[in-house]
């Protein structure tokens, strides 16, 4: 056990290394090696256009690591955001093309609902006990169903750009003149500095850091964790929701069925960012930082003539590496 | 605590009673997804087979026809679901319209082949996402002497006899018709260029016939057009694609064909794929060849804006419509898109199941395909083939 | 002493099939220390549980400061400040130090947590406690020792009015108890009602003032400690004296083959250059304060974690032992001091944990062989005199001292020739104890060699033939116990370089 701290390399105690976290630091490397590669091997991927796309593919499944990176602190997952995200989505669009709402009742619908998911995730795994994989594969399930069935099957278009109703696709991205500027980027930092507050330094993070690390002993302490716990899995819904409007902003159409294996992209994010599968530690930034690794493969690997196969291979050998990792610093704290 | 309780259970409420709401919507017709075009219409159909149901035993016997197709998921599906539900009502026959949830659902898709099978149907109308992976279904129908009509893709390479016709867009033939019209457009480029340009083929798949002989017509009928001006072509990119094309594969060709397809069926690597091929400065067209594609192409366009027409710009073809396609088109970043007529493949599709169960020789109806364009997507005839 | 502050009077609890608590009386008064003992399943965690609201009693009264009071759970207790100090470690091992001490009710500053704040009471507690340990530290890198004086002052900073101590002093080194009791004596000073469980006698007799005995989930009986001797005490709890007698002679023969040589064993920072042999029918007693690295050389010897160099013979043949599974098939068993952890698997049944380690014997086929597997795990149930109702029971119901039989069975069942006992009464009350020590007397009479790990002097002066003396990782002494002292080995214990 304590061998190994004695063969700590001055790498792991440098104090700036220390403060900001060991994999932050790999992933940060691995982020910049990757871009640096890109841009070499591929002029166009040096295009501002490649880089407004890096952020366009990024914002929903951003948003859904974030929130599924709660669901992982306590020691579980939240299988249903996949599926969840394309379920919400068709409803806000369903309400806005198919029955004449404005476009902001769309888009609170879809958050709500989204949040409705997280609560019954919560209440099956907070309160009934149930296993997060099991119960969440349910939800997923339930969800892609539930799309389907309210949209009547048909896949929907949220309004486009130019129209009057097509507005909140400037939320993620505006046009001034030619020139697009990816402002969706200032609300994910903007987001990312508010959860990463509500992670360290709120109660609510801290519980829920707390029950992935020892839920007995945090309730024995006094601590409400049934109610923490749910609240992860609502954290986890409410930003399903949000990427639920950033899928229909980038992508415009949502269609009925799809959406399994996202959930997968945006759980890799995380934990190639840092978070423990088995709960008790994780960073916002990390998983943010994790989701660009995973969208600069899926964009930057086409640009050097790799046929798609290969950037699920890549991705997924990084994932394990990632893992890999974790399982050192545990076997290091042991 | 106890209040807290009241409240979850409050939510659980809510959620069950949706589900359940929803639920008594989706018993109209199908089983994995409740198909309807809108909600008008919707009501209407469920009328209208509520009718059939009850009147059909009298009509025309007991008379039943499973149709499974390749999902839910794009409105062509509710077109062809609208004509052949006129149709059944016209015959007084009724229907099992069914489809999994995704394209990327092949053993989904063969499970509720086996279900309708299983129905013991008068025939059984088929739209194979793999036709490999349906063969046994297919034998097994076969020995069950339920005769199989394909559509929409059909069935090939089935064994001889099982599938009696397939009512299908030659999607070959569209392909073709559409490398006709790009060529047009891009004759005069290829001409002038000093050095190669390069054509792309976005495909959604390398698996589903449909979606491989849309690609393969365009592909083989662009190779002659440009061999027929005396100029020289190739095919680089998927494996599938490549080797099943009738063009040769050169080096140093004055025009390469570039076919790619995603590891996975979603939006993201679609669009990545055709910003791929947008970013390429020798791209000078770009045909996706379903409305998944299309929409891809639309997507991979909004940070790019290179889809057009002049000097500098990409020539953008998509296949089929919805609204995004259909307003690509009509603002002028798609050139023009191809569509199929999905109502009369739905009417030629029950016509064909019904005059099989009947007894009576059935043969292959080519349900036919239309270009469309900005100036003419408004006319009664193309239109009446587009959706939303 | 002043007046009573905690009264529970006739209290009755059954669960399915057992009358945990039969008519229990405890009355607690401000500033003094009220002893709590019993054997196992006495019903003394369950009264406690009673009082802080994890059980709902059936029957009888709890007053506390001179209202009729029932908590419906431990927060609404600790709100009204009577606190347990568990005996189970329960940390957080992901989050600090201090935002352990401070869980649930963390200082704020506006919406947010003032981690500043908290780490600065922390480190006041932590003085006032004179330990020293970083408020800012992971909880997970501290040693069980360390992390049980965390718990401790986590319940001193609550605005605690009756304190319940659940063995606070299994897990400290006699220095550290030192420290415990002035904390108690503090506390009392203040007026504070202190329940102390615990199973040292010793102990019982230096820092409490009042024992109530407790015996199959029925009251016995309250003393006034200073009145009574320890066998007035044994004698309610248990009816009988109960010990080995101390051993003041080795029985072991001078020519005693050796079964077990280690030599220059390293592994990291707490085990440096460690030799020593093991005699055939001896047991041989590591002892030093927490941290001086015998765990760690136990650990090392058995695999469990990697070795630097040294060599080990077992029967005069050199082995390479690089994992426990080496070990096994060496014939060498280690029962952990962490049985939850390391030892047993608590969600099993008592024969599925006998036959673990020893699986494949049982096979029949590809299946298990359940009624082999039941009849072996009964033969030791019934030698070892396991209280189970049957060997399907769950080892999550059975006590801390008839979980470690079921450890020492499964070493048994594999039956290895050299057993290492790490704490091995560590949570365990005095008549499971005195079992234990009977058992391993038994062992080594039977040719078995035992090396024992203890923090408490009395077990290692009671059971050692031979004593080896670690402190910070090197080994500094040998003692046989026809010379050993407690003063002797606490100076090898302290003999720092």
């Amino acid at each position: 056990m304590s061998n190994n701290k004695s063969k700590e390399s001055a790498f792991t105690n440098n104090p700036i290394v220390r403060a900001i976290g060991t994999q932050k630091i790999v992933v940060i490397i691995v982020l910049l090696v990757l871009f640096g590669f890109f841009c070499i091997m591929s002029p166009a991927f040096r295009n501002y256009s490649t880089i407004l796309s890096i952020f366009d593919y990024s914002y929903y499944i951003t948003f859904m690591a974030i929130g599924v990176t709660f669901a992982l602190i306590t020691g579980g997952v939240d299988l249903s955001i996949g599926t969840g995200m394309i379920c919400y989505g068709l409803i806000g669009g369903y309400l806005i093309t198919q029955k004449g709402m404005p476009v902001v009742v769309g888009i609170i619908v879809t958050i709500l609902v989204a949040m409705l998911i997280g609560t019954l995730n919560g209440v099956l795994v907070a309160i009934l006990n149930l296993p997060p994989f099991i119960a969440t594969l349910g939800t997923m399930m339930l969800v892609r169903g539930l799309g389907s069935i309210i949209t009547g099957g048909i896949s929907i278009t949220w309004p486009p750009a130019g129209s009057e109703q097509g507005w909140f696709r400037s939320i993620f991205k505006i046009s001034i003149g030619e020139g697009k500027f990816p402002i969706g980027f200032i609300w994910v930092i903007l987001i990312v500095v508010i959860m990463s507050l509500i992670l360290n330094k709120s109660k609510i993070g801290r519980y829920i850091i707390a029950i992935g690390s020892n839920k007995e002993a945090t309730r024995l302490s006094g601590v409400n964790v049934i109610k923490y716990h749910m609240i992860a899995y609502i954290i986890s819904g409410f930003f399903t929701g949000l990427a639920a409007v950033a899928y229909a902003a980038t992508f415009q159409a949502v269609a009925p069925g799809t959406g399994a294996g996202l959930e997968l992209d945006a759980i890799g994010g995380a934990i190639i960012g840092g978070t423990s599968m088995t709960g008790g530690s994780g960073s916002i930034v990390g998983t943010l930082l994790g989701v660009f690794i995973m969208s600069m493969l899926k964009t930057g690997l086409p640009f050097i003539g790799l046929q798609a196969n290969w950037q699920q291979i890549i991705t997924g050998l990084i994932l394990i590496g990632a893992v890999f990792m974790d399982v050192m610093k545990k076997k290091k704290k042991a | 605590m106890r209040k807290k309780l009241v409240s979850t259970l409050l939510s659980v409420t809510l959620v069950a009673a949706m589900l359940v709401g929803c639920g008594s919507k989706a018993e109209t017709t199908a089983e994995t997804a409740a198909p309807a075009t809108e909600t008008a219409e919707a009501a209407d159909t469920t009328e209208a087979a509520a009718e059939t149901e009850t009147a059909a035993p009298a009509a025309t016997g007991d008379m039943k026809f499973e149709i499974v197709s390749k999902g839910f998921q794009h409105q062509y599906w509710q077109a062809v679901l609208k004509g052949a539900q006129n149709k059944a009502d016209e015959l007084g026959v009724t229907i099992n319209f069914v489809g999994p949830n995704s394209e990327s659902d092949i053993a989904d898709q063969v499970q509720m082949l086996n279900n309708a099978i299983n129905a013991k149907p008068a025939a059984i109308g088929l739209a194979a996402l793999d036709t490999s992976a349906c063969l046994d279904a297919i034998q097994t129908a076969k020995d069950s002497s339920i005769p199989i009509i394909g559509f929409d893709s059909g069935v090939p390479d089935a064994p001889e006899g099982a599938v009696l016709a397939n009512c299908a867009t030659d999607n070959y033939a569209a392909g073709e018709l559409a490398a006709e019209n790009t060529y047009a457009a891009i004759k005069d480029t290829i001409a002038k260029a000093s050095a190669p340009v390069r054509i792309g083929v976005l495909g959604q798949d390398a698996t589903a016939e449909s979606i491989i002989n849309r690609g393969l017509g365009f592909i083989d009928k662009m190779g002659e057009l440009i061999k027929a001006d005396g100029k020289t072509v190739t095919v680089e990119g998927n494996d599938k694609y490549v080797n099943d094309s009738k063009c040769e594969k050169t080096s140093g060709a004055d025009v390469v064909i570039e076919v790619l397809v995603p590891a996975q069926v979603t939006s993201e690597l679609s669009s990545i794929d055709c910003q791929t091929l947008l970013n390429k400065a020798d791209t000078i067209a770009v045909y996706g060849s379903n409305q998944h594609s299309g929409e891809a192409m639309v997507t991979a366009n909004e940070n790019l804006n290179k889809f057009g027409t002049g000097e500098g710009k990409v020539v953008g073809v998509a296949f089929d419509s919805g609204a995004v396609i259909k307003a690509a088109v009509k603002d002028g970043t798609f050139l023009g898109a191809i569509t199929q007529a999905p109502v009369a493949m739905g009417e030629a599709l029950v016509q064909s199941l019904y005059d099989a169960a009947s007894g009576n020789s059935v043969a292959d109806v080519d349900t036919g395909c239309q270009w469309y364009t900005a100036d003419t997507m408004d006319s009664e005839e193309i239109a009446q083939n587009l959706y939303d | 002493m002043g007046e009573v502050i905690l009264t529970m009077k006739g209290i009755d609890k059954s669960f399915p099939g057992v009358h945990a608590l039969d008519h229990v009386d405890l009355e607690v008064k401000k500033g003094e220390v009220h002893a709590l003992m019993g054997e196992n399943g006495a019903g003394k965690s369950t009264l406690m549980k009673v009082l802080t609201g994890i059980y709902s009693k059936d029957e009888g009264t709890i007053i506390y400061e001179g209202r009729e009071v029932e908590f419906s759970n431990p927060r609404e207790a600790q709100a009204q400040g009577i606190i347990i100090v568990h005996q189970e470690l329960n940390m957080m091992n992901d989050l600090t130090v201090a935002q352990n001490i401070f869980i649930g009710r963390e200082p704020m500053k506006g919406h947010l947590i003032d981690d500043a704040k908290m780490n600065e009471e922390a480190k006041k507690l932590f003085e006032r406690l004179n330990i020293e340990i970083d408020p800012t530290e992971s909880m997970g890198n501290l040693t069980v020792g360390k992390q049980q004086m965390c718990e401790i002052a986590k319940a001193i900073s609550h605005e605690a009015k009756v304190i319940v101590f659940d063995e606070p002093s299994a897990a400290l080194t006699e220095s550290e108890i030192e420290e415990l009791f002035k904390i108690i004596r503090d506390l009392r000073e203040k007026e504070m009602g202190i329940v102390y469980i615990s199973h040292r006698m010793d102990e019982i007799k230096v820092i409490t003032d009042r024992v109530t005995v407790m015996r199959d989930g029925g009251y016995v009986g309250t003393l006034i400690t200073k009145d009574c001797t320890k066998d007035d005490i044994i004698n309610m709890m248990v009816g009988r004296v109960i010990y080995e007698d101390p051993k003041t002679e080795s029985a072991v023969p001078k020519d005693a083959p050796v079964v077990l040589k280690v030599e220059n064993l390293n592994a990291g920072k707490l085990v440096r250059d460690i030799s020593f042999e093991l005699h055939k029918g001896e047991i041989l007693g590591f002892s030093g304060l927490m941290g001086a690295g015998r765990t760690e050389t136990a650990r090392a010897l058995f695999g469990a974690d990697a070795k630097e160099s040294g060599d080990i013979y077992i029967n005069g043949k050199k082995v390479e032992i690089n994992n426990p599974e080496d070990a096994v098939a060496n014939g060498i068993g280690y029962l952990s001091e962490d049985r939850k952890r390391y030892g047993i698997v608590v969600d099993k049944t008592v024969a599925e944990n006998s036959t673990m380690a020893t699986l494949k014997d049982f096979m029949k086929g590809p299946f298990i062989n359940k009624k082999k597997e039941r009849e072996v795990a009964q033969k030791y149930v019934d030698s070892l005199k396991t209280k189970t109702p049957s060997v399907d029971q769950l080892v999550v119901n059975l006590s801390g001292g008839n979980q470690q039989k079921v450890v020492i069975a499964k070493w048994l069942v594999k039956n290895c020739d050299i057993l290492i006992f790490d704490e091995p009464t560590r949570g365990i009350d005095v008549g499971a104890k005195s079992e234990i020590y009977h058992l391993m007397n038994q062992l080594v009479a039977e040719g078995k060699s035992i090396i024992m790990i203890s923090s408490e002097m009395t077990e290692i002066l009671r059971m050692s033939d031979r004593i080896i003396v670690m402190c910070e990782g090197k080994q500094t002494g040998e003692i046989r116990i026809e010379e050993a002292t407690q003063e002797i080995v606490m100076q090898a214990a302290t003999l720092r370089n």
